[in-house]
């Protein structure tokens, strides 16, 4: 019952800081001497009749408050509005949400089911030649930056031919059959993922080997030890549920980066994600999907904080209280 | 020990690294020149004529009969198309996909430009009557008769009416009058346009609609209507004309046409057109990218831009690929000046006054064009791929004045100028007759690297004239909104493209009070008896210059033009790049005219051989 009152409580404080984000980020872009008409602008053969026509359709006309109380009214009702293209904005999402998600919850069941293991073993084997190996790795996939690291493996990609360069589907992909079409997906997920799992990682394995370095140091399990406790039920039924705790707060911003996470790669590889959507959104000044892609980020992260914060609740008497 | 193992491990991984990274594939000299243009040399088909069978009024391809089937892969760079409306189009990808869907009355001859009927079977002028006779018996692709109804309502109720994209109702309106149409038969309308006016016959090039697929949505108004044939509408519904019709939009990746069967046009066997089954648009974000996927053989064509292209034709001759020059491009750069001497709605200058002095004066700009070093800014910034500009129309326009020669940078030439104009030297430095220093700022968009290495060597040219130039790449959008809103400039790098084909649609530009008039802005409704001798000439022109049906009658017209833009030089122009594609072997009946482009004739291309 208490869980559900303090639920209740932080949806409720999500409410103001929503309203302060949108309104911050609407006068940063409006304010911005951008012109989401600049391209009509240069183009001779356009009328002014035309321009003003624009204007109006984009209330460009109208002063910035008055425009953000249009926004804000049609965002509470759940109309998204449309991009400067005219097209609605909850349909151009709708097209890339799926993509995004499939990139990101691959990689994150990836990093997370081989990151966890590798941190407790480089833990439990602590400065072996397994561990040391683990963390040039470790450093490597940390120092490298994403869209170089993306660059290389296109170019792999090219020269080797084992990979298509970019994109999520081959363009006979509505001919094929069942199980081609999981193929064809797998190979152009290969490298993206491939990318994203290198560098999330390092983090993820480094941050999972501290934690369990910490607690494998304490009073308690040298207790356990000396009681005569076999390792694999230390390490599986002491250490590790004290140590996983970070973890689940680092789960809640992984849950946060689902959406928004990728760009950079996505970029690179030209896959049909959120984040080149957004990029050519912000670069156009256009207000509502740039708007839409923001407030989605926003209640991700808010979202994100509070399963985190839930599913402390369950693992972690001590948070209860 | 162990250490030492672990260490020399480490040695060889990185090594072995670093030696996949030193694998050259560009060839140590790269040859100075590029690829001569070889479209020459094409044997171009001969006109379309027109055939009936079983009477049916088709159009008969001239090109040589090739293989039904197979498909062809390109690529559109962006975010792929926002419509399929052909009446909404804003952008250059939807409107070469939906023209794609739907042909027009009339279209272009890629290689002389005239204008040549297409879904019409013939024309004829009379005065200002435009008899329009459609083709009998071709069909949409839902089965359905093309007919005199579809035309009157595409023009009467889209076009006229002000729906979607108004750039034809703005060019056929004539001193806000719009023309007459009226239907004769099932298969004749005819024009009346309310006095002569040239650039009309070419504005029948518009899309033909379907009137019962259309006019649900249209009677609607704008905001239905814009959102009508969204890209994400089934592609089965979609009622069109062209040589391929919608098979699949998927976003940010690719649009893939298939043969439309009731297509209009046979070739010289008398079977239907087009050949390929299939032609597929990927949609890339950047042509770094489009330059991969060709290398990985996804894509069968591709534009090539500076230094690629001496590597593209090092490997040509051992590759499955021809490389073909098409000559200019239609875009052109330019150095613009800010000649305005008015104030803005706050009461300031748009320009200080002292600016003004020089501005305005006719020689300190032409010391500025005779500044300008433009050969070595094709060979240094375009790497050779680009071509000098010295007139206003692209070099490719078939209004292009073929007298206007240009000239070599020459310092001397400058500097005699700007004496003349009373500008004085101390100790290198400019100084004008009230003795201020020549001190001006240079705007272009920040992020284009070719306009920002423009400015640098302008800079560097303008320099030696002793002026001081306080070069500012600023945000595009905020650019825009100088050059058209606020007016504080004093000069700026820019492009615009034109038409190669009719110098009226530059009008926005080069009269006195056109919206485009970038080198000396006027407020919307602003009297213009402030106008140079030059902009009274030029605004005459433009008018002159519609009224007059012949080609003939109107070369000598926008010749004149384009002299007064070269002897004032109020914009001075600086180079246009030229376009170089590659396209694969295999595909066949590949016409590249400079007009037209590449890929125009996709009704006409097959696949032979050449699948690797």
């Amino acid at each position: 019952m208490k869980i559900f009152k303090y639920i209740g409580k932080r949806l409720l404080q999500t409410i103001p800081l929503l309203i302060i984000v949108s309104l911050i980020s609407f006068f940063i872009i409006r304010l911005s001497p951008v012109d989401p008409l600049a391209e009509l602008r240069l183009n001779p053969s356009i009328s002014q009749e035309t321009l003003d026509k624009e204007i109006k359709r984009l209330q460009l006309d109208k002063p910035i408050i008055v425009q953000y109380c249009y926004w804000a009214k049609s965002f509470v009702k759940g109309d998204l509005g449309y991009t400067s293209a005219g097209e609605k904005v909850s349909v151009k999402l709708k097209e890339r949400i799926p993509n995004t998600l499939l990139l990101t919850l691959v990689v994150i069941f990836m990093t997370w089911s081989v990151g966890i293991p590798l941190g407790i073993a480089a833990a439990y084997k602590k400065e072996s030649f397994f561990d040391r190996l683990l963390t040039i790795f470790a450093s490597v996939g940390m120092a490298i930056p994403s869209f170089f690291f993306a660059i290389l493996m296109l170019i792999f990609a090219v020269k080797t031919g084992f990979f298509p360069v970019g994109g999520l589907t081959s363009y006979n992909f509505n001919d094929m059959n069942f199980f081609h079409k999981v193929f064809d997906i797998a190979k152009h997920l290969a490298l993206p993922s491939l990318v994203l799992f290198t560098i999330s990682l390092s983090g993820l394995q480094r941050q999972m080997r501290a934690n369990m370095l910490d607690v494998m140091d304490s009073e308690y399990i040298k207790f356990a030890r000396a009681k005569g406790v076999s390792e694999w039920k230390i390490i599986f039924k002491h250490a590790l549920r004290n140590a996983v705790n970070p973890m689940i707060t680092l789960l809640g911003f992984e849950f946060a980066g689902l959406l928004s996470g990728a760009a950079l790669t996505e970029y690179v590889f030209q896959y049909p994600g959120l984040g080149r959507l957004i990029l050519e959104a912000v670069m156009k000044s256009d207000i509502n999907l740039v708007m839409a892609s923001l407030m989605i980020g926003t209640i991700m992260l808010i979202a994100g904080n509070l399963i985190a914060d839930i599913l402390l609740m369950i693992t972690d008497p001590r948070i209860r209280r | 020990m162990k250490k030492i193992i672990f260490w020399i491990f480490i040695l060889i991984i990185f090594i072995l690294i670093f030696k996949g990274c030193v694998k050259k594939d560009i060839p140590e000299n790269i040859p100075p020149n590029i690829p001569s243009s070889n479209i020459e040399n094409i044997v171009y088909p001969q006109k379309n004529k027109n055939i009936e069978i079983n009477g049916v009024e088709y159009l008969q391809s001239q090109a040589s009969v090739g293989k039904f089937g197979g498909e062809v892969v390109i690529s559109t760079i962006g975010e792929g198309p926002k419509t399929f409306n052909p009446c909404n189009t804003k952008d250059a990808t939807s409107a070469s996909m939906a023209g794609l869907m739907y042909d027009g009355l009339m279209s272009t001859d890629p290689i002389t430009g005239e204008v040549i009927p297409l879904l019409a079977k013939s024309f004829e002028i009379k005065g200002n009557d435009y008899t329009v006779v459609l083709r009998k018996g071709i069909k949409w692709t839902d089965g359905k008769p093309i007919t005199a109804d579809d035309i009157i309502y595409t023009y009467k109720e889209i076009v006229f009416a002000g729906l979607g994209n108004t750039a034809t109702k703005d060019a056929m309106t004539m001193h806000g009058k719009l023309p007459e149409l009226v239907k004769i038969d099932d298969y004749t309308v005819k024009f009346t346009t309310p006095e002569p006016f040239a650039p009309f016959l070419r504005q029948l090039t518009y899309p033909i609609v379907p009137k019962h697929y259309f006019k649900p949505y249209s009677d609607k108004g704008d905001s239905v209507f814009n959102a009508f044939l969204n890209p994400d509408t089934s592609p089965d519904k979609i009622v069109s004309s062209g040589a391929f019709k919608l098979k699949e939009y998927v976003a940010a990746q690719r649009v893939v046409f298939e043969r439309n069967p009731n297509y209009y046009k046979v070739n010289l066997n008398n079977k239907q057109l087009p050949y390929l089954n299939k032609l597929i648009y990927l949609i890339v974000g950047d042509s770094n990218n489009e330059i991969l996927k060709f290398e990985a053989g996804e894509i069968d064509a591709l534009g090539l831009r500076g230094s690629n292209v001496a590597r593209y034709k090092i490997k040509e001759a051992n590759s499955d690929y021809k490389i073909y020059n098409l000559g200019a491009d239609n875009g052109t750069l330019f150095l613009v000046i800010n000649l305005s001497n008015r104030k803005n709605k706050e009461g300031l200058w748009n320009v200080n006054p002292i600016k003004q002095n020089w501005f305005r004066n006719k020689d300190f700009r032409s010391a500025i064009d005779w500044a300008v070093d433009r050969k070595g800014m094709v060979q240094n910034i375009a790497q050779g791929v680009a071509t000098p500009l010295y007139t206003a129309e692209s070099p490719t326009s078939i209004y292009l004045n073929k007298n206007i020669k240009g000239h070599q940078k020459n310092i001397e030439t400058s500097k005699e100028l700007l004496k003349n104009a009373g500008f004085e030297y101390k100790n290198n430095i400019l100084y004008d007759n009230k003795g201020n220093r020549v001190e001006f700022d240079l705007y272009t968009n920040a992020g284009s690297i070719d306009r920002e290495s423009v400015g640098v060597m302008i800079k560097q040219d303008l320099e030696e004239l002793g002026m001081k130039v306080n070069f500012k790449p600023i945000e595009f959008n905020s650019l825009v909104n100088k050059l058209s809103n606020t007016n504080d400039w004093d000069m700026a790098i820019m492009g615009l493209t034109g038409s190669p084909l009719e110098p009226h649609d530059g009008k926005n530009v080069w009269i006195s009070n056109g919206q485009l008039h970038l080198f000396n802005q006027r407020p919307q409704n602003y009297k213009n008896d402030d106008r140079f001798g030059w902009e009274i000439e030029l605004d005459k022109i433009f008018e002159e210059g519609a009224l007059k049906l012949n080609f003939n009658e109107r070369k000598p017209i926008y010749d004149r033009y384009q002299e007064i833009i070269y002897e004032e030089n109020p914009i001075i122009y600086l180079y246009s790049p030229i376009r170089i594609h590659a396209i694969r072997k295999k595909i066949k009946n590949v016409f590249p005219s400079p007009l037209s482009g590449l890929l125009y004739n996709v009704d006409e291309i097959y696949i032979d051989g050449g699948n690797k």
